[in-house]
């Protein structure tokens, strides 16, 4: 048994982590655990230190993982090989459990655990969610979603830390309603609207009214019913409307027409619990149709009979996009 | 510490008089000249990290348990370096990763493999299930077979692990 010993504070902050972890925890707990880290600063410092565990070896498996996918699960396997003396038995036992594993969707968040646990309302894989304001306003979150909520007597604010969300703003003259993200804020001119933050972007598209679109570095744009742009702290693109600025998800679907493969990967990417790859090949088919978003393995096969790809996977954690036969497409 | 005496001197003493006895022993560990000629560097190099040269009573008994400790080590690298190439042979074709890539994932391994080290394997595989893939607490506990307090256990002994040892060296 080891007997190596940590201080209380260090001790305090792994009971939050796997407080937070264990999906048991409800808001107020939450509340609780912002406190804690505010209340002292070597709280915070032994709050980073837990998430800091195995962090940096993970991102670098990670970042392999989305270049050669397979070699997260090969570097575990390798990792429990030699763990106990009758390894290759545990090892079969093992491997059932490995390839069960949840895989690189799980791993994304991992690499940024704070953005998820601290958020005041998040959605995991596949779930979406509907909340109602304190000001009877309408917050819908599209799967793998995080937003902070903060109202005050002079403010209506939505941090969207992740993900994806549509309002559905319930009037108040005296209290504007915002959405921020890490790129700028859009306020509601009375209005149902969606955000999606991206890696390195936001998009926020309109579907009733307005809203007012101020971006970090101060450019400005009044965005109309039916408008949907991209923006970055300094610019702002007007986009075409797509299935990118389209709310079908709401519904559990996506619409495209005549739209590259790689965009429906896109939205069905939060859905899918595993990894999900696309060959460059692949990812330039057009598509055209409605698709359902929450039964992703079912939308996948049933491309492969209208569309020239082939779907493998290789058990829940990776599932391989390709074109069906990569001779015609392959010439060089 | 301007009172004590040259740790480089010391080492160089150290160096000359145990040099040719420590590389003759790692050869036989060993079989590999090259081996045994770079754990040899690596266990004075090691010794002169320690900054204690002035405080070893028995130089041979304390090269050879550094040595041995390197060889231990060595050993674990070349395993899992081993196991981690078996599983690659599996993968499908296409996927090949590059050989940078290789070396990133191989790096990875030994740095979660040292960290880990010395804990059971079940707290391993809960604590791996848990931050490698993400596997909530219940999930793990499903997936083990055992009961929603020992997967907490595991983890939280694994934590208590991994915290107590930062920065140590080995």
């Amino acid at each position: 048994m080891s007997t190596a010993k940590v201080d209380p504070i260090t001790r305090a902050a792994i009971d939050w982590m796997l407080r937070l972890e264990s999906g048991q925890a409800c808001p107020s707990e939450r509340q609780v655990f912002k406190a804690w880290l505010a209340e002292k600063p070597e709280h915070m410092a032994a709050w980073q230190r837990v998430a800091g565990v195995l962090k940096a070896p993970v991102a670098e498996l990670q970042s392999v993982e989305r270049r050669s996918p397979g070699q997260l699960q090969a570097a575990r396997r390798a990792l429990l090989a030699g763990t106990s003396p009758a390894g290759k038995k545990a090892l079969q036992g093992g491997l059932l459990v490995l390839l069960l594993g949840l895989g690189a969707a799980g791993l994304v968040d991992r690499v940024t655990p704070l953005s998820g646990l601290m958020a005041d309302q998040h959605t995991a894989t596949g779930e979406r969610k509907t909340i109602e304001l304190a000001d009877g306003s309408l917050l819908t979150l599209n799967a793998r979603s995080a937003v902070d909520i903060e109202f005050t007597d002079g403010q209506r604010r939505v941090h969207l830390r992740e993900g994806e969300l549509q309002v559905d703003v319930a009037g108040d003259a005296k209290r504007p309603f915002v959405v921020t993200t890490a790129q700028g804020q859009v306020r509601a001119l009375g209005t149902r609207f969606m955000v999606r933050q991206g890696s390195d972007e936001s998009l926020a598209s309109v579907q009733q009214h307005s809203v007012q679109l101020d971006t970090l570095g101060g450019q400005q744009r009044r965005i109309e019913t039916g408008q949907a742009v991209s923006f970055t702290a300094n610019q702002i693109d007007p986009q075409t409307p797509t299935s990118r600025s389209q709310t079908d998800w709401l519904q559990g679907r996506v619409e495209l027409h005549d739209e590259s493969l790689a965009a429906l990967v896109e939205a069905l990417r939060p859905y899918q619990t595993g990894m999900l790859r696309i060959s460059p090949e692949a990812a330039r088919v057009r598509v055209f149709g409605v698709f359902p978003l929450d039964n992703t393995a079912q939308t996948l096969s049933a491309l492969t009979q209208t569309l020239p790809i082939k779907v493998t996977r290789y058990g829940p954690w990776l599932t391989l996009i390709d074109v069906a036969d990569k001779k015609q497409t392959n010439a060089n | 510490m301007p009172t004590s005496v040259d740790p480089k001197r010391l080492l160089a003493s150290l160096y000359h008089d145990n040099h040719a006895w420590l590389r003759g022993w790692l050869s036989r560990q060993v079989r590999c000249p090259q081996d045994a000629a770079d754990l040899t560097q690596d266990t004075f190099l090691r010794a002169y990290d320690a900054q204690q040269l002035e405080r070893i009573q028995e130089p041979r008994a304390y090269l050879s348990t550094v040595a041995r400790r390197l060889l231990c080590s060595l050993w674990r690298r070349r395993k899992l370096e081993q196991s981690y190439l078996e599983q690659l042979a599996d993968l499908p074709q296409a996927y090949a990763p590059s050989a940078e890539d290789i070396a990133l994932v191989r790096e990875a391994i030994e740095a979660i493999d040292r960290v880990l080290e010395g804990l059971p394997s079940r707290v391993k595989r809960a604590f791996l299930l848990n931050r490698l893939e993400g596997m909530p607490q219940q999930a793990i506990a499903e997936q083990l077979g055992v009961s929603l307090a020992t997967v907490e256990r595991d983890l939280r002994r694994a934590f208590v692990h991994c915290l107590s040892q930062a920065g140590q060296p080995l």
